[in-house]
């Protein structure tokens, strides 16, 4: 149970690192992929969340999230290219 | 202990992106930082064992919003003058 909250504390410090390169890449292509590794670290934290409450309901959260987060990100991507 | 940490982290991390959100002239940043305050309220309201509203903000404010406000702005302008 403690080697959970250790994973815990890194995923948060992953956080921190996660958002310093969102607020200060120079260009929205670093933001936007700095936005998906955080909706990975955090999907992450989610399903740590579900298993430490023990409430297996929790997962759904994760699940709808993970699947939701990447139409933003194809949104983002497109706009880039130019297509949107 | 830990999980007051955590709850302590998002909400440091929702003000700064709310903040940021506001303050900065590239309205796809704007949107960007939109979204990952939504993420994070979200965590906060998965933690206060709301899980229904958890979903819902993570659906509605993090996948549909951000899409809608990307396409927006390719439709209008991307800088703020």
């Amino acid at each position: 149970m403690i080697f959970m909250y250790i994973i815990m504390g890194i995923l948060a410090i992953s956080i921190f690192l996660g958002a310093y390169r969102l607020l200060k890449g120079p260009s929205a292509s670093d933001r936007a992929v700095a936005l998906d590794a955080l909706t990975n670290i955090t999907t992450a934290l989610l399903v740590l969340i579900a298993y430490l409450s023990e409430r297996f309901i929790y997962l759904d959260v994760a699940l709808v999230y993970a699947i939701l987060a990447f139409v933003g990100v194809i949104a983002i991507a497109r706009y880039l290219e130019g297509g949107l | 202990m830990i999980e007051s940490i955590i709850a302590w982290v998002m909400a440091l991390l929702a003000f700064i992106a709310a903040v940021y959100a506001v303050e900065a002239k590239d309205l796809l940043s704007s949107a960007i930082s939109v979204g990952i305050a939504s993420l994070v309220v979200s965590i906060l309201f998965l933690m206060l064992h709301a899980p229904d509203v958890a979903i819902t903000e993570a659906s509605i404010g993090a996948g549909l919003t951000m899409a809608i406000f990307v396409y927006s702005i390719g439709r209008t302008e991307r800088w703020e003058k």
